[in-house]
């Protein structure tokens, strides 16, 4: 038997309902109380604040091949940078903005390496962060998100997959772009063409108008370079002798590129777990050349 | 066979030289002493390149073991004097050769004045060249000995050197100790207990985890996990500084990295991988052998595990085991009933920015050796956590529960202590153990040594001279006598 009752007309409520909150990242219609992009999963909350506090954060991303460390290098900038009391500054605008850095530093306080970041677009990580720099009188608004590198690589291979990496590509003011050195060093090619994938993907999205890829900065960091000290002295120098592809094609493409050469850990090895069996974990955390290249491209953003 | 052709060459030309004068044909004489000059430069110059060939054929040195402080020796020398045979004969050549051209003009023999004009142009190019050379090899132009050595004969001089080298455990040795005066015996003993510290007997639990509540722990039954493994030291000194630039530049000035009786046998054909951004041996971010200015006091980095480990055999110590250094970081109480957990750091188990050099807390560069005073260990040793991580004689992993059994690579050894670019506090405890590659020369890596008391002599040698206690400085703390007396007992 069902029980009768009168429930009150909000007509503010329904008033909401009718008015269409744009995502920031892809611009499609979504509801007033959506968690997330219903076109492209990216968290509403970016969109809420941007309205909220009447300012237009600028997107960069960071990308790379899937292990190339995206996650420790972002966890780790993002915490550095809310660390220091001097230089650039970061404050997180937000909760869902910490958790990035949260997961990362306890990971790599208790000698282990984050998980893996899966690629469904609705377990991202997206970080919204006032960026203050002594250099500069007005604080940077900025969007990071840690996108996953399996994702990325889908979507290079087959455009429109990830419609969130497409739109936030195109819409990106600056890109790190991450490069493993050890493989390199090794002379594993695969780093070279993927890289050089990743920015022929970057060249086709300019057909779409807005600003040049070319006219955008690109930091080039090469990962992992505790392991090849060589790159520490001259990123530039080792990517012109390890990656000739991509150096080449910086040169050409995109003109207002650096490298720079990062390195998180001082030190890895394996250990035998019950439930992973073997993964790679890290001897002490060392972190070196981490904030540079982030600084370079904050001063370059135009 | 180069040298024979340059000997061909030489008699050719002196052969056509002569035959000019005799026959007065002067574009043979002019001819003849251009390829002179010309084969003197060349012999000159294998002369000077085979410095680097004396350098592998004599690696020893004139020392054939640490503990004989013979005077330095090896390849320096022999370039060195080569560089001055060079310099002498490039002022030779350029007397002559100008002595041809005035003479030329004199006499209006134009080909000889050509010949002059052209042997002064390679008589200069040889002494630029020489100078080069020189600077190349981090040694004066002027023709003096590269190192003030004592002299064979000269024992006390021998003593003082050593004694200022820091090798002074070496003189206090038992096999050597007999052999010095009252007064040496008291320099050293000195010496040995300004830069070292005494470490007693005791056990120390090494390994030990501190958990805490509610913290995950999935493998509760084992017990090695929270406590550690108990093991029992004797006494022992450790520095009380790490190993400063200043400290490490005697070494390589002393030529130990030709002394091959003090390196592990493992690494012989390694050694001459262990050079400076310039080419010369030395640790890995100095130039020409010498460490950079302003950081003579800073902890010598860039060293490898072979590196620090020599250096320890060359001074007459070794490097601490990983549970003496976590014994004099930690400096654990024993009580009969039970062991407190060590300490976390050296002054507690609170971490304090102030007395370490770590990321955060510091210049995120080395500091001086004895910065941070406020970090001393209860037994008076500095910079035990933070600045840079130490080496010592253990195997990485060694000393880990077996739950946390690491799969290596490559061998590793152990490091302590914590860098200044050490992000975590948490590892940068007195029980965090990292490990490294042993051929590894970082930015971050030094050492400390130590020194089993039992390898020093005993106190009833030489000791009781009155006039060498007198020469104590009145204004050395007292606490520093007891400590020398316990040392000697």
């Amino acid at each position: 038997m069902t029980k009768e009752a009168v429930v009150e007309l909000d007509s503010w409520r329904l008033a909401q309902y009718a008015f269409q909150v744009p995502c920031y990242v892809c611009e499609g219609p979504n509801q007033f109380d959506a968690e997330l992009c219903r076109h492209c999963c990216a968290p509403m909350a970016l969109a809420q604040q941007s309205r909220d506090q009447k300012v237009q954060p600028r997107l960069v991303g960071t990308i790379g091949p899937p292990g190339v460390g995206k996650t420790v290098y972002l966890g780790m900038l993002i915490d550095m940078l809310s660390r220091q009391m001097s230089g650039l500054q970061m404050l997180a605008r937000g909760a869902f903005s910490v958790s990035l850095q949260q997961s990362v530093i306890a990971a790599l306080s208790s000698c282990e390496f984050p998980a893996k970041t899966p690629s469904e677009p609705d377990r991202w990580n997206w970080v919204h962060c006032q960026v203050r720099s002594p250099k500069q009188r007005r604080p940077v608004e900025l969007i990071m998100p840690d996108v996953a590198g399996d994702a990325l690589l889908e979507e290079v291979d087959h455009p429109n997959t990830y419609l969130v990496i497409r739109k936030f590509l195109t819409k990106c003011a600056g890109m790190l772009m991450l490069i493993d050195t050890p493989r390199v060093a090794k002379g594993a090619a695969e780093q070279d063409f993927f890289t050089m994938k990743l920015l022929g993907y970057l060249g086709e999205l300019d057909a779409g108008g807005g600003l040049e890829w070319r006219k955008r900065p690109m930091a080039l960091v090469f990962t992992k370079a505790d392991q090849c000290e060589d790159c520490f002295d001259d990123p530039e120098r080792f990517a012109r002798m390890h990656t000739p592809g991509l150096w080449h094609h910086c040169q050409e493409r995109f003109p207002t590129h650096k490298f720079f050469a990062a390195g998180v850990v001082g030190g890895t090895a394996y250990r035998q777990t019950r439930q992973e069996g073997r993964v790679r974990v890290p001897l002490r955390i060392e972190p070196r050349g981490i904030t540079q290249p982030f600084e370079w491209l904050v001063q370059s953003l135009r | 066979m180069s040298q024979l052709r340059s000997i061909g060459m030489g008699s050719a030309s002196a052969l056509m030289f002569v035959v000019g004068c005799w026959q007065n044909v002067y574009s043979f004489v002019g001819t003849g002493a251009v390829v002179i000059c010309f084969a003197l430069v060349r012999a000159l110059n294998e002369q000077a390149q085979a410095g680097g060939h004396w350098r592998t054929a004599f690696p020893r040195g004139n020392g054939s073991t640490p503990s004989a402080g013979a005077p330095p020796s090896g390849w320096r020398h022999l370039v060195g004097d080569a560089m001055a045979t060079n310099r002498l004969c490039s002022l030779g050549m350029g007397g002559a050769s100008t002595a041809m051209f005035a003479i030329g003009c004199w006499q209006h023999v134009e080909p000889l004045a050509g010949s002059g004009a052209v042997a002064v142009c390679f008589a200069l190019l040889q002494a630029i060249g020489t100078r080069n050379r020189s600077l190349a090899a981090g040694m004066p132009i002027e023709l003096t000995r590269s190192q003030s050595a004592a002299a064979p004969d000269d024992t006390s001089g021998l003593v003082d050197q050593m004694v200022s080298q820091a090798r002074y455990a070496l003189l206090l040795r038992q096999e050597i100790v007999s052999n010095l005066t009252s007064r040496q015996i008291t320099a050293a003993r000195r010496h040995l207990n300004a830069e070292m510290t005494l470490v007693p007997t005791g056990e120390i639990s090494v390994g030990f985890t501190s958990r805490e509540p509610g913290e995950d722990n999935n493998h509760a039954d084992d017990d090695r996990e929270s406590r550690g493994t108990v093991v029992r030291i004797e006494r022992f000194l450790l520095d009380r500084f790490c190993v400063s630039n200043r400290q490490y530049q005697h070494f390589v000035d002393a030529g130990g990295y030709e002394q091959m009786s003090i390196w592990e046998p493992d690494i012989w054909p390694g050694v001459l991988d262990f050079i400076d951004q310039t080419g010369s041996p030395g640790p890995r971010f100095w130039h020409h052998g010498r460490c950079p200015e302003g950081l003579e006091d800073h902890p010598v980095v860039g060293v490898s595990w072979y590196e620090a480990s020599a250096y320890a055999r060359w001074v007459g110590k070794r490097l601490p085991t990983d549970p003496e250094w976590e014994k004099s970081a930690s400096w654990p109480i024993q009580l009969r009933a039970a062991n407190r957990p060590p300490r976390r750091f050296p002054w507690g188990n609170t971490f304090d920015p102030t007395r370490a050099n770590l990321w955060g807390t510091g210049p995120l560069t080395t500091v001086p050796v004895d910065a941070y005073p406020a970090g001393i260990t209860v037994g008076g040793a500095l910079q035990m956590v933070g600045n840079v991580w130490e080496w010592t004689t253990g195997n990485f992993g060694a000393w880990c529960v077996p739950t946390q059994d690491l799969i290596l690579t490559a061998p590793a050894r152990s490091l302590r202590g914590g860098g200044f670019d050490t992000y975590f506090d948490s590892q940068a405890t007195c029980q965090f153990q990292s490990g490294e590659d042993p051929t590894a020369r970082k930015h971050n890596i030094g050492f400390r040594c130590a020194l089993s008391v039992c390898d020093l002599a005993s106190e009833d040698i030489g000791m009781s001279a009155p006039e060498e206690v007198a020469e104590q400085p009145a204004d050395e703390p007292q606490w520093q006598d007891e400590s020398l007396e316990e040392v000697s007992a």
